[in-house]
């Protein structure tokens, strides 16, 4: 194990590791805001009406394929529609596309863990429908949601790694790169994978702490575990 | 018109299509069986060992799980020959999907065992039963059924991982298909036909495995709340 070369390359892994956080977050930012208005769209929509038949086809094909198959088609259909977009923002138009798809279901476990009796309650004190979502529905799932949320980011800086096969220069095929023009494998795979693990590590930290102790408002409904979405 | 599709084309490639997704299944089983022996001990370890072996295996499993499956598969791929192991591609591919797919079993053996109810230890050892008479007679069994429908889910997804694999040439569906892109420059069929083939297979196994989940449905629904179920689900995409 060379020191003194995983010392000497970890400057110019430092600009893919930006490329690697900033698609992940940028990705995250836009999938989120599709994600909670398609998830809100979902839930608003009766069983057997045509948007959840869409959405749910939505979700079974994200879910259904390997995330470098959803790259390679916005890697090949981008250009073909007239978006010549530079490779960095195909990385985002796939990440984001992926990850509405996971997001689309974080929203709509959220907003229907929430007890029936909100709805109810609501709705005997005048509530209309929609007031009931937006003011009552809304504000107690959107703290539901902020873990898995966090989770998600984490699960797309790996994800992130996959656009090295379109040749984005991030914390991947930077890390190609610099194997293949120095054949030390096992010192820039340590590195590499410590970067990837310390990033994700911390994120998990943050998630664990947003959900213990930041959107904890009521300790005694999670402490009991069992009882999450019946306590109200 | 871009859904102009040459369905004759498709036809003239859906044999080697169909070839690699069974290469692709081949690969994914192998894994998900190995994985699951590896998972098995190393979950009991988990649960049973001493202190440090403990500790030593919840760091296995975070770095599985903490590490984008593409430096695994990149790591096998260079590491096994420095070690004189020589195997083909698709042995190399093997062995990589297995060490991810233990990462991940190795927590839902955990997560099983550990939600078999407390008194079911309490009580076999208060008959008289160790620790690990406890653990084969009493909790395996009992957290073998919940384990089932999640490894078939855990199926899926190392299917989806194994498409990685394409990175380091083993000829599975995704390095397949785009073979054949490079090869007659059209992407659409070939894309068209390879997710296609994914989804099949994939939602085939999410189906089993929701089946599963009803055919052997638990005695005693699982512990976990929905919240601390979602900060756990570390995904292969």
């Amino acid at each position: 194990m060379d020191i003194e070369f995983i010392v000497d390359i970890l400057p110019r892994l430092l600009n893919p590791l930006k490329v690697t956080l900033l698609v992940s977050i940028i990705s995250l930012t836009l999938g989120t805001l599709l994600g909670v208005s398609l998830g809100m769209i979902w839930v608003a929509s009766t069983p057997r009406s045509f948007q959840r038949l869409l959405l749910n086809s939505y979700v079974w094909f994200v879910r259904g394929t390997p995330i470098i198959i959803q790259i390679y088609i916005a890697f090949f259909l981008l250009p073909k529609v007239g978006l010549n977009l530079d490779v960095f923002w195909v990385g985002v138009v796939a990440l984001t596309f992926n990850s509405v798809g996971y997001q689309i279901e974080i929203v709509r476990a959220a907003i229907e863990s929430i007890n029936q009796g909100q709805w109810e309650a609501a709705g005997s004190i005048g509530m209309t429908q929609r007031m009931t979502f937006f003011w009552i529905i809304l504000p107690q799932s959107a703290r539901r949601m902020i873990p898995p949320l966090t989770n998600e980011l984490s699960n797309l800086i790996k994800a992130s790694s996959v656009l090295s096969v379109i040749s984005l220069f991030e914390l991947t095929k930077a890390g190609d790169a610099i194997i293949a023009s120095s054949f030390k494998f096992a010192e820039v795979l340590l590195l590499l994978s410590v970067l990837y693990f310390s990033l994700i590590q911390a994120l998990s930290a943050a998630t664990k702490y947003l959900e213990t102790e930041v959107f904890n408002f009521d300790k005694a409904d999670f402490e009991s575990g069992k009882t999450f979405g019946q306590i109200y | 018109m871009l859904l102009a599709l040459d369905i004759q084309f498709m036809w003239q490639v859906l044999p080697k299509i169909l070839a690699a997704s069974w290469v692709t299944f081949q690969i994914s089983v192998l894994a998900v069986v190995l994985g699951i022996i590896l998972g098995l001990a190393l979950g009991m370890f988990r649960v049973l060992g001493a202190p440090p072996i403990q500790t030593l295996i919840q760091w296995f499993v975070d770095f599985v799980r903490g590490v984008p499956p593409l430096l695994h598969i990149a790591f096998i791929y260079f590491a096994l020959p420095s070690f004189h192991i020589q195997l083909n591609e698709f042995w190399t591919g093997v062995v990589a999907l297995t060490i991810i797919a233990a990462g991940y079993e190795i927590e839902i053996v955990r997560s099983a065992i550990e939600s078999i109810e407390r008194g079911q230890r309490e009580a076999a050892l208060s008959i008289g039963m160790n620790e690990r008479m406890a653990l084969f007679y009493i909790l395996l069994p009992q957290a073998g059924q919940r384990m089932i429908p999640t490894l078939t889910n855990e199926l899926a997804n190392v299917i989806k991982a194994s498409s990685l694999l394409s990175v380091i040439s083993v000829n599975e569906l995704t390095k397949v298909g785009n073979a054949l892109i490079f090869e007659h420059f059209v992407f659409a069929e070939v894309l068209i036909q390879v997710a296609v083939m994914y989804l099949i297979i994939v939602s085939l196994l999410m189906w089993l495995s929701s089946w599963l989940e009803q055919h052997f449905s638990l005695t005693q629904p699982l512990q976990n709340s929905p919240i601390s179920h979602f900060s756990e689900m570390q995904e292969i995409r």
